[in-house]
């Protein structure tokens, strides 16, 4: 019974990080069909923005020692003031362009940022103590759940139901539902494009960050890479969800979570470490039988 | 217009291409400075692999992150099957007898690693080229994390993330040189078979094509083996000239200066696919060379590193804002042809419509 | 003075030419068709004066403001709205939310909210049905019922002209009767001005109004409906008879 709760809230709390990813990458894809290669960097630059430049092994912590009730808006500002940025400086530009052009634009945008971390802080990880408290582990029903798992949990919910309330309740949600629909026919009611698009960026970028926070507590290091694996699942996430579908995004990425834990305990010891080309592998058959997704969202047809 | 009409056209590309690579490798031989042969002997490499990745993004119009997955299978074959055994038994412990006693030489580990890669190549495409658009592209990028997750942990036969060293180092330039000339003319062969028409056809008006009847999928999974073969080839020549082989050697970084080439010349084109090779090339060379350091009177000038890559890509960007189709957009290069029906579109490696 | 005016206007689609160096102006108030056959670039015209796809050449002026190639946003703000071909409704929000899409651009006005609310009213009372079923989502609606959607969505934003592309498209004929029958009627409560595409002139010939023909992205014919709907002029027009 304990270990059976124990790898639900593995599962929960993987699949949280996952449906996060999953979400910033579908939002920005429902308004203007940009696969955003760059939200990986979005995630890592997050988090180096708490640290002060250095290429030492563990990290200066700068603003990161913040408390907590101003490190969480202090890095959530920064991820959404970068995807901004990014849309203002390259995407704007990348308007009239077709789908497949400005994914490689996004992709190189990633490069950029990632080098730039590159640059500051070398490529070496480092090691930062964030929120240290969450590492305590909490007992449920007998199980030994880690503070920072449930934390994890929590806030995703949260962020799930703050992020329905907006889109359902505000006005400017009410405008990203319909331009993530029908971009043309929102804007012929009215809808200010620019404004919407840059309304999705900044949310996502928020999200990268809110990423950021959990992973760097979770591992406890910071990495230039440490985008690109969440980054991945986020995408076959938004795929397996049927592009563009918020809902679909999100239930896949908690899907992924399951199937990724679950695959952690039935694997034979000898190939855990194989766990995520698993994953993959199962995505990839996922994709012959349902090509178009498992939720496809109704009138998100791709553009060819 | 017939095979050979159309041969006859356009059989000027790949000459002009392999002539400029020719004589950029004399240059190298006439420099003979070993800083410089590598540069070159980089270039060949890239060419490689970009006109590889070409053939099957320039065909089907689908963007692939994941062809430098066979680079890599490529690269594993020239280590499992050109290290001495010795050393071998030491690093890879989990190959089977007949693989670990083996020792062939260089030219067959790539002609063994463009075959390993093609059988990936056509058991993932089998899979993959029923998507289309951006899923397809999605499922490419999951292909290359899943090959490398699997080569990073596998310790018995890959040694994991640590290096394999041993592999014999070639440091001439002219193998490289072959080769690069040899997946120029693949792709060029390709590109006017009625499979490679065929493709291109579909990439440009998928209705039209689907209605004449073009079997779309098949004619993408023919370019999605033939590019992984070239792919694989070049990853096994790239694994001879550094000596080692790890994962990551073959990941995000290659992938990134392999499709950053591609954008810059032009995906559409086989010319622009070499020529953003070259150009590329001097540009990244010229950024190392500042990274490294230049002495301006008593002063070191350095740029920090990581200068390069984001050098690249704000190249990459720009050429995908101003020019998307990049230099060469969807033409080739071409001797000028004397007045004989329509000219306007020099070089055209085949029909586009 | 008249409320829309086009000068000399064209629409390419790469190298393909939708439509050639139309002109013609619209006063307010006025009910205007425009017919013709299949392929005659009558939608695209209409996609050019809604700014979705911007003219390759001329000019567009409505209420004073010259709208060539400005965004559709911005002409949508300044009273043109927009009912496009194939009745393009949120298919995942439910009525009312497609309903209140556009009255958003009027959210920097005082009173806006109850201005909406008078609005939606207004609206559920032109379409009865709509108010019956207000939480539904859009995509569960039948043609007829998506199509008084569509139109009741484009009066929510209280625009000036309304351009409607083929309102009787894949409706049954009494539910079309039902369709045109607001539209007029609304159109004498509004004093609204109305630019409506169909494929066949039969309908404007019912309305009454002012009827063009376009064919070939020209427009041939322009005059009163009734009188033109029965012309030789107009059948030769149509079909492109005696033009070898």
């Amino acid at each position: 019974m304990a270990s059976l709760l124990q790898v639900l809230f593995d599962a929960l709390s993987l699949g949280s990080l996952y449906a996060l990813g999953a979400l910033g990458i579908a939002l920005i894809f429902g308004v203007m069909r940009l696969v955003n290669f760059a939200h990986g960097d979005v995630i890592a630059f997050s988090l180096f923005a708490l640290l002060w430049p250095s290429t030492d092994a563990v990290a200066i912590v700068f603003a990161g020692n913040l408390p907590w009730f101003l490190l969480i808006p202090f890095t959530l500002a920064i991820g959404a003031g970068l995807s901004v940025l990014s849309e203002l400086v390259v995407f704007r530009r990348f308007r009239r362009a077709n789908p497949a052009t400005m994914m490689i634009a996004s992709f190189a945008l990633g490069f950029v940022i990632r080098y730039f971390l590159l640059m500051l802080f070398t490529s070496r990880p480092k090691s930062i103590a964030l929120l240290p408290a969450l590492s305590q582990p909490v007992e449920i029903l007998g199980a030994r759940i880690p503070l920072l798992q449930l934390i994890t949990i929590l806030v995703t919910l949260a962020v799930l139901i703050g992020l329905t309330l907006f889109l359902r309740r505000t006005r400017f949600g009410l405008e990203m539902r319909a331009a993530a629909e029908n971009f043309t026919m929102a804007r012929m009611l009215g809808v200010r494009a620019n404004r919407v698009i840059m309304g999705a960026f900044a949310l996502s970028g928020a999200l990268a960050a809110a990423s950021a926070l959990i992973l760097g507590s979770q591992t406890g290091t910071a990495n230039i890479m440490m985008g690109a694996n969440v980054m991945l699942m986020a995408f076959i996430a938004t795929v397996i969800g049927g592009m563009g579908s918020l809902a679909g995004a999100v239930l896949a990425g908690f899907l992924l979570g399951a199937i990724a834990t679950v695959m952690q305990v039935i694997l034979p010891p000898d190939a855990r470490a194989f766990r995520d080309a698993f994953v993959y592998g199962a995505v990839i058959l996922v994709l012959i039988f349902r090509p178009q997704g498992l939720l496809s969202a109704r009138g998100a047809k791709e553009r060819v | 217009m017939t095979r050979g009409t159309i041969l006859r056209r356009t059989i000027a590309t790949p000459l002009i291409l392999s002539a400029l690579l020719v004589a950029i490798a004399v240059l190298a031989f006439a420099v003979g400075s070993r800083p410089f042969n590598q540069t070159v002997i980089d270039l060949f490499l890239m060419v490689i692999f970009v006109v590889g990745l070409q053939v099957f993004v320039g065909n089907s119009g689908v963007i692939s992150f994941g062809h430098i997955a066979f680079a890599c299978l490529g690269g594993y074959v020239a280590a499992w099957t050109t290290i001495k055994p010795v050393l071998k038994s030491a690093a890879m412990p989990g190959l089977p007898d007949w693989l670990m006693g083996l020792e062939i030489p260089f030219w067959a580990a790539a002609i063994a690693g463009a075959l390993w890669a093609a059988l990936w190549a056509g058991l993932f495409g089998a899979i993959l080229m029923r998507l289309s658009g951006i899923a397809a592209s999605i499922a490419t990028f999951a292909m290359l994390a899943m090959v490398n997750a699997i080569y990073s942990n596998w310790t018995s036969v890959t040694a994991a993330t640590s290096s394999v060293v041993g592999i014999p180092i070639l440091r001439t330039t002219w193998p490289y040189l072959a080769a690069a000339v040899i997946a120029i003319f693949i792709a060029w062969a390709y590109a006017i078979s009625r499979h490679g028409l065929a493709l291109r056809a579909a990439r440009d008006e998928p209705t039209a094509a689907a209605a004449s009847g073009v079997n779309i999928p098949r004619a993408r999974f023919i370019a999605f083996v033939l590019s992984g073969a070239v792919m694989g080839m070049g990853g096994a020549l790239y694994a001879h000239s550094i000596g080692l082989v790890t994962p990551d050697t073959y990941y995000l970084g290659l992938t990134f200066t392999t499709l950053s080439m591609l954008v810059v010349g032009g995906m559409g084109s086989l010319s622009g696919a070499v020529l953003g090779v070259v150009i590329l090339s001097a540009l990244i060379q010229g950024l190392r060379w500042l990274e490294a350091g230049v002495q301006i009177g008593n002063s070191t000038f350095a740029l920090p590193g990581g200068v390069q890559e984001i050098g690249l890509g704000v190249v990459m960007i720009l050429i995908l804002m101003f020019r998307p189709a990049g230099i060469m957009g969807n033409s080739e290069l071409s001797l000028p042809r004397r007045r004989r029906g329509g000219a306007e579109n020099p070089g055209q490696t085949g029909p586009n419509t | 003075m008249s409320l829309l005016a086009l000068s000399n206007v064209s629409v390419r689609y790469g190298r393909l030419t939708a439509v050639r160096n139309v002109a013609f102006t619209l006063a307010e108030g006025e009910l205007l068709f425009i017919t013709g056959p299949n392929g005659a670039g009558k939608s695209s015209l209409l996609r050019a004066i809604a700014g979705v796809t911007p003219p390759a050449g001329g000019r567009i002026d409505f209420a004073d403001h010259d709208i060539t190639g400005r965004a559709p946003e911005d002409i949508a703000r300044l009273g043109i709205s927009m009912v496009p071909e194939g009745r393009d409704v949120f298919g995942s929000l439910s009525i009312e939310e497609n309903l209140m899409v556009g009255t958003g651009m009027h959210a920097r006005t005082r009173g806006w909210r109850a201005r909406a609310a008078t609005e939606l009213e207004a609206v559920y009372a032109t379409f009865p049905i709509l108010k019956d079923r207000r939480h539904t989502q859009a995509g569960l609606l039948s043609g007829g019922q998506q199509q008084m959607l569509v139109i009741g969505r484009a009066l929510m934003t209280h625009p000036r002209l309304v351009a409607i592309d083929e309102p009787s498209l894949g409706l049954a004929p009494n539910i079309t009767d039902q369709v045109y029958e607001r539209l007029i009627a609304l159109r004498a409560e509004r004093k609204l001005t109305l630019l409506i595409v169909e494929q066949s002139s039969t309908r404007a010939m019912l309305a009454g109004g002012r009827m063009m023909l376009m064919r070939g992205g020209e427009i041939l014919l322009d005059g009163d409906a009734r009188a033109l709907g029965q012309s030789e002029a107009m059948q030769a027009a149509y079909f492109g008879y005696g033009e070898q």
